[in-house]
Order: structure tokens, then sequence, then C-alpha cells
């Protein structure tokens, strides 16, 4: 322990006698793995709150939190709104500093502020690691994603909405319907798709020169068919192996970084504590999705503490009932011992159900990014997850979602029930199929 | 009937399915992009793509740097005489012996670059009746594993060409005849426009270009390491130090540490929904059971007492949700579905960063993993959508003085969007007092 304390040390003051160079180094890393790549020179003046450094962090923290959503929903975001999602979005992880919430978002000041939001991001996890796998260059074919929240542009609840004044019910049953066939439209392309890829592995079977891949994907072939577009390709994925480097050489100077921030902060005026805490820039337009989380857990408060009662009573009645009946019997060292036996058993079957909501069950899809590889069916060879192991993970949470949706369904039926049930004289004719 | 909305209420509701559809027609977007290029691929190759398949860029000589792209007549006949001849040579080849010849495979292969790029043989006898016994599966991925050997072995030979050749280069060892007969010959279907390139046809013939082989090797080695060193190389120092950071941070802040983030608080949420449906589930199935012995009767007192615990466990996390919902900032607020998983957090690592694989054995096992997976994102959007609704229509039809036309159109069309997903509509009937 000693030991490694004392090497710890000496490494720190070897870096220290390397001095301002290695920290150089160290920003030039990281600003070499960051997608935007902003100048190292940004960060320096960040440190002494310099406000032309602020624009190139806004643009940071925004690629960063929305990686895959930037080139395209960038453009369409001025900046000012790049920052009111950047604060939502750090607000909403917990992020400790309420400084961040009151910098005025045309970018004009708080580098030194955002820089430390950023640093924020960076050691709470492998950010960078994350950050590759989001915007890494797709060469596989992959199972066809459908993230909404990527997909679509930052939902901030705004105020601007063509609907303006009251809006005909129908319109919105209109809307339901043409989701409705939407999604239909949708899963048909996908399967044709699927088929056709399919085909295209079949028939560049053994053509890759990576053995565990065997066949070629689409990205691969239409590389071959469009040289003009490989050399673009080639370039992106050359791009991405010199950001890896770059993530790999960050670790070693990572540490550096990490004593430098600390002082970034200790030149941060401390807040006072007398001010409240902050006036929210923006005012709040309409509820968000925390009002629907807070229903929903009185909604589930209700439910539990029904769920609770009805225990209560069960185990009252049976507990009564277990000590008149054959309590009396028992209280030899079997009897103790089959107890225990019982008790343990029990235990780790409730133990289990408790793991059984912690965590998800099955492997589900691979978050980050993965590439389909056709195998001959029942060989034993290739290494990776096989597509049969997702879909039972998908099917139970398919059936769990099936469960949710009819559950409450359900309640909106007792509730339509109880308020048209104090109008007399009105028969309810549910419409067939259910 | 007409049914109106307030304003703000309809802002809500039409902003939520404006952005549910918007997601649906991106994403139908991005299919249809696809599959034009699926198609695309899947048809007979255009001339200006088969132009790429030129013979492997080993040759020195650049002759001709651009030669399918530009075939006269008089080069054509000659290229069909040496292509009669290369065809008996491989004859006589074949007869010699194949073992050999693999041992002299990368020492063959500077001879092969001799031939000029003009002077590829079109798609010959041999090389059809040898995509005829490709299509068993396991031959080309023995056959691609032999043509890997040369290029490990001689790769300086050809990466300066990929590198200095315009971009038709890239593509240029596209096609490429099989180990045997590879030192020998080349495929180009350019100069005969009748023999087209179809994927399903010659499709196994296609090679990866080197410089593309080699980047993308490099990139895969470098997200293994990345990888393997993510824990062995995160020093203490330098986890300590960020630590530190991180409780420097929190003490500088005048918010409390401990509370919930609005991201934990939903994800915790989702947890008990979870564990509530389990509890219930669990809690019925052990009532409607009948101990045969007192064993058995034994056993499930105690199971219900443990549920009964764990309900009151779950209760007192809820309140400390509800207790951190009001503590949270005030500020822009973030609106359509949970943002999961949406930045790595210290708790949930991901263990593997690079491309993973996933292994799939048939067309349909693929479009069952397709559509269950739509399915799955589907569901979720509409559960999303009917708590949405709920917390707008319920309370409106509650409100409402219950009589009259217009509030049995908005039961009608509230039943039908909150109860059946907006698909079947129920019928009322009105009894008309006088009878």
């Amino acid at each position: 322990m000693g030991r490694r304390r004392r090497r710890v040390d000496e490494e720190a003051s070897a870096r220290a006698g390397a001095g301002a160079r290695t920290l150089l180094d160290a920003i030039a890393t990281l600003s070499r793995s960051l997608p935007t790549g902003p100048c190292p020179e940004i960060f320096r003046r960040a440190k002494f709150d310099r406000p032309e450094a602020a624009p190139a962090l806004w643009e940071l923290l925004f690629r960063l939190l929305a990686p895959l959503l930037a080139d395209r929903a960038a453009a369409s975001l001025g900046p000012g709104a790049q920052a009111r999602w950047v604060k939502a979005v750090l607000c909403s992880h917990g992020y400790p500093r309420p400084a961040l919430a009151q910098l005025p978002e045309d970018g004009s000041q708080g580098s030194r502020e955002l820089l430390l939001a950023f640093s924020w991001l960076l050691a709470r996890g492998p950010l960078l690691e994350w950050l590759l796998a989001q915007t890494c260059v797709k060469l596989g074919d992959q199972v066809p994603t459908f993230e909404c929240e990527v997909l679509a542009s930052p939902g901030l609840a705004t105020p601007q909405m063509d609907a303006e004044g009251p809006v005909d019910l129908r319109c919105l049953q209109w809307l339901m319907g043409k989701l409705r066939f939407q999604w239909q439209q949708l899963i048909c392309s996908q399967e044709e798709q699927c088929a056709l890829l399919s085909k295209i592995h079949m028939y560049t079977w053994g053509c890759h020169s990576d053995r565990n891949l065997g066949h070629l994907s689409v990205t691969e072939t239409e590389m071959l068919r469009d040289p003009e577009g490989s050399q673009q390709l080639l370039q992106a994925l050359e791009q991405e192996n010199a950001q890896l480097e770059a993530a790999l050489e960050w670790r070693r100077y990572e540490l550096v970084f990490w004593q430098w921030m600390d002082t970034v902060l200790g030149a941060c005026p401390s807040e006072d504590p007398a001010v409240p805490t902050f006036q929210p820039s923006i005012s709040e337009h309409g509820r968000g999705k925390l009002e629907l989380v807070a229903q929903e857990l009185q909604a589930l408060k209700e439910e539990l503490q029904a769920l609770q009662e009805l225990l209560r009573k069960e185990v009252l009645s049976r507990r009564q009932a277990w000590e008149t009946q054959i309590g009396g019997l028992g209280h030899g060292p079997e009897w103790s011992a089959a107890r225990q036996a019982l008790q343990q058993a029990v235990d780790r079957e409730l133990l289990a159900l408790r793991q059984a909501w912690k965590q998800g069950k099955g492997p589900s899809l691979p978050q980050g990014p993965h590439r389909l590889v056709k195998i001959e069916a029942g060989s034993a060879e290739a290494q990776g997850l096989p597509v049969a192991e997702v879909i039972r993970a998908l099917r139970s949470q398919e059936a769990s979602l099936e469960a949710v949706l009819c559950r409450l369904q359900g309640q909106c039926r007792q509730e339509l029930a109880r308020l048209a049930g104090t109008v007399p004289g009105l028969i309810w004719i549910l419409p067939p199929g259910r | 009937m007409a049914v109106l909305l307030q304003a703000d209420c309809a802002r809500r509701l039409v902003a939520e399915l404006q952005g549910a559809l918007d997601a649906c027609a991106e994403r139908q977007r991005q299919v249809e992009q696809s599959l034009r290029v699926s198609r695309r691929l899947l048809q007979a190759w255009e001339p200006a793509g088969t132009t790429a398949l030129e013979p492997p860029p080993g040759s020195e000589t650049k002759k001709d740097p651009s030669p399918a792209c530009t075939p006269n007549p008089q080069d054509i006949k000659e290229l069909e005489l040496l292509t009669q001849a290369l065809e008996k040579a491989i004859r006589v080849r074949k007869g010699i012996s194949k073992t050999g010849e693999r041992g002299r495979t990368p020492s063959l292969k500077p001879g092969s670059t001799a031939l000029s790029p003009g002077t590829t043989a079109s798609a010959s006898p041999q090389s059809s009746s040898r995509t005829g016994h490709c299509s068993s599966r396991t031959r080309p991925t023995k056959g691609i594993l032999q043509t890997k050997v040369p290029a490990k072995h001689h790769p300086e030979h050809r990466l300066p060409l990929a590198g200095n050749r315009s971009p038709v280069g890239i593509g240029a060892q596209a096609t490429r005849l099989e180990p045997n007969h590879r030192e020998q010959m080349t495929l180009s279907a350019a100069p005969h426009a009748a023999e087209t390139f179809t994927l399903k046809e010659k499709g196994t013939l296609l090679q990866l270009p080197m410089a593309f082989r080699k980047v993308a090797s490099r990139n895969s080695c470098l997200w293994t390491r990345l990888n393997s060193t993510q824990t062995s190389d995160a020093t203490d120092a330098t986890s300590a130090a960020k630590t530190q950071f991180l409780q420097k941070m929190q003490r500088s802040s005048s918010i409390s540490s401990s509370r919930f983030s609005a991201v934990e608080v939903e994800m915790e949420a989702q947890c008990l929904q979870k564990a509530c449906a389990l509890l219930r589930l669990r809690m019925q199935e052990e009532l409607s059971a009948a101990p045969e012995d007192w064993m058995q009767e034994y056993r499930c007192l105690l199971t219900l007492e443990g549920l009964q615990a764990m309900a009151g466990q779950c209760l007192h996390k809820v309140q400390e949700l509800c207790t951190a919902l009001t503590e949270q900032l005030p500020g822009p607020c973030l609106m359509g579905r949970p943002l999961k998983a949406s930045l790595p957090c210290g708790d949930r690592v991901c263990t593997s960063w690079g491309p993973q694989l996933l292994l799939y054995s048939s067309t349909q096992e693929l479009q069952t993993l397709a559509t269950l997976r739509l399915r799955v994102a589907m569901l979720e959007q509409q559960v999303h959508l009917e708590k949405v609704l709920m917390a707008e229509l319920l309370p409106m039809v509650s409100t409402q003085e219950p009589q009259g036309q217009p509030w049995l159109a908005l039961c009608r069309a509230a039943y039908s969007l909150l109860c059946e997903g907006g698909e079947r509509f129920l019928t009322i009937l009105q009894e008309d007092p006088a009878d």
C-alpha cells in the first residue's frame, strides 16, 4: 500500500517536472479524440473564463450530448436552442452546479463553467469510449434501430407550435391513425430490407478478409460497386482510427488533466449560499415529462399501498390460522431446522425476484454498434451473440410492455365507465373483438 | 360532432403525436435509403461500377491507368486470343499439381502482376463453372483464406499502389479468381458488355481493396485495445483524481448531492413499475396455490410475509422519488420519452465498445428480429402516448358537465383513443327519458 502510494507520488512529481509540456500534450490528445476537436487553446482560455472560448464549448457539449443527432439537427437548431438543450439535459442528469443554468444562451460568456460541465461528464464515466462507439463508422449491417430520442429533434418543450387555438379531437384521432399506418409501412419496408440483406450476405459469402465476418456488408459491397464513395469511407475510417489512437493515448495523460482541472475548479469563486440558487432564465413551457413521472409515481404509490394492504390482511389471517393449527406442535430441533431451511429457500426465491426487476431479463440488443453476420445454421464456430437469444429477450420485453399498455387501458376503461355511470340512461356497447 | 380541445392541451398532444410521426417518418426515410442501395446492389452492376473490377494492382508496369474504361475493338480481339491461351494454360496447369502450387502462391504473385491491366481475361468458362461450385458455402471461405496468405506476406507490395491510385484503384482488386487460377488471370467484366456483373452470379469473386482492408483491420485492432486496456490502464491515481474532482465539484455546489437526478428518478420509476407487476404476479401465484402439507403452507406464509416486506420497501422508494421530484430544479424541461442510457454513467459501464457481432442463420430469423425490435419500439411509444393522453383527456372528461351530445362525443373519442388505441369505437345508446 505504502509502496504503491510512493510510486504514485513519484509518478506525479515526475509529471509535474515535465511541467506544462505534458499538460499541453494531454489537452491536445483529448482534443484529437473528440468529435469536434476543439482547438487545445480553447481549454486554456476557458480556465480564465475568456468569453471567446464559450461558443466552441457550447458546441462541444451539444455534440457530446447528442452525438447522433448533431449533423442533421444541429443545423436546424440555432446556438440558443442548442444551449437550452444542453442545459436541460445536464440538469436532468443531475449536474450539480446551478451556475450553468444561469449562463446566457447567446454564447457570450461562461467558458469556465462550460469547461467544468464538460469535465464533469468526462469524469463520470467512459465518455470518450461511449462517444466513439456512438459515432463510429458503421461498416457492418445493423439491426434496424428505432430510437425516437435520437431520430426526432431534441424534445424541448417549446412554445412555438403550429397548433394555435383549440383543436378538434378528431385531429388527434387522425394523427393516431396516421401513426399506426406509418408503423405498418415501416414494418413492411423493414422486412423487405432484411430479405435483401440476407441475399447480399449469401451472395458475397466468403469474400471478407476477416474470417469471423465471412461475407460482405452492404456498405462494403457498395464500396466495391462505387469506388468514388469508397474514398470517403476510407477517410472516415482513417479519421476514426486517429480518434481511437488519441483516446488510447489520452489514458496515459489523463492524470495531468485532472490535476489541472482541480486548479480550474479552485479558480472559481465559490457560490454565495445566501443568494437564492437561481432564477430560471427560461420560462417553463407546458408540462414536461417530469410531471408525467410524478403522476406515474402517484399511481404506483396507490397500487403498492393496495398491494401491501392485501398482503397484510392475508398474512395476518394465515399466521393466526397457522399458529392455532400447527404452531403448537413443533418446537423440537427437527422443526426448527426445517423452518430454517424453508426460510432460506424463500429468501433465495425472493432475492431472485428482486434481481429480476433490478436488471432486465436476458441479453438485449447490444447498445453500441454491432454487425450482422450470417452463419450456417447450427455452426458453433462463430463468435458473437446469437440472434435467437436477442429474440427471446425482445419477446419478453414485448410481453411486459403489452401488459403495461393493457393495464393502462384497463384503468382508462374503468375510469370512463365510472364517469359514464353517473349519467342515467346510457348504454355502452363495446366494440367487438374485446 | 366536433370536440374542441383547449389550446394548451391541444398543443401538447399534437406536439407529442407529431414528434412520434416525425420519428417514424425519419426511420422510414432511412429504411428506404438502404432499400435503394441494396436493390441497386442486387441488380446488374452498371458499367461505371464494373470498371472498378480491374485486375489486382500489383502491376508495376502501370501501362494503362484506366484500361477497363476504354476498351477498343483491337484490344478486345487480342484479349480474347489471350484468354484462350490462358484457358489452355490453366487446363494444363490443373493437370499438374495443386499442392505444390499452393505453397508457391506467394512467390508467384509478382508473376501475376506482370500481366498488364489490359490483358485480363473476361469471364471465362472456368469462372462461370467456378461460380457454380462456389455456391456451396464452405468452399469460398477456404478460398478466401488462401488468398489472404499472399496478401499478408506482401503487404508492402500492394499498399503504395492503393495509395497513389485514383479513387478507381480502391475498388481495383475487386474481383479475383480463386487461388488456383488467380496467379494467372484476373477477371474483368468490363470489356464484354454482355458479361454484366451481378452479385448473385459473381458476388463471391469480390474482394475488398487492400487499402481498405488495412485500415479496417487497424480499426478493429484499435477497438480491441480500447476494450482491453480500459480497466488495466486506468490507474488508481487517475480514478482517484476523477472521484476527487467530482466530490470537490459537488461540495462547491449548493445542491445536495443525495438527491436523485431527473433521469435517475425516471429510471427508478420504471424499475419500480416492473417490481410492482412482479410482486403482484407472485402474490397471485401464492394466493391461488393450494398447499398440500403443512410444510408448503408454512412456506407460502413465509413468502407472503416476504412479499409484504418488499412491497413496503418499494413504497418507501416511491416516497423518496416523489420527494426528489419536488426538489428538481426549475428550468427548461425535456419532453418525450425517457432518455434511457443516453449517457454513460459510472454504474452502467458497458463492457465492450467496439462493434459486436450478431449472428443469424436465416432470413426469417432476421426478419423476426427486426420486426420484434420495431414492435417493442412501437409499444414503448404507445405506452408513452397512452400516459400523455390519459393525463390530458381523463381530467377533461371528468370536469365537463356530463350531459348532452358534446360530452357523449368526447366520451366516445376518449374511449377510442385511451382504451382501443384509436382503432375501434364504442357505441353509446341514450335512452330517451320519455320512454
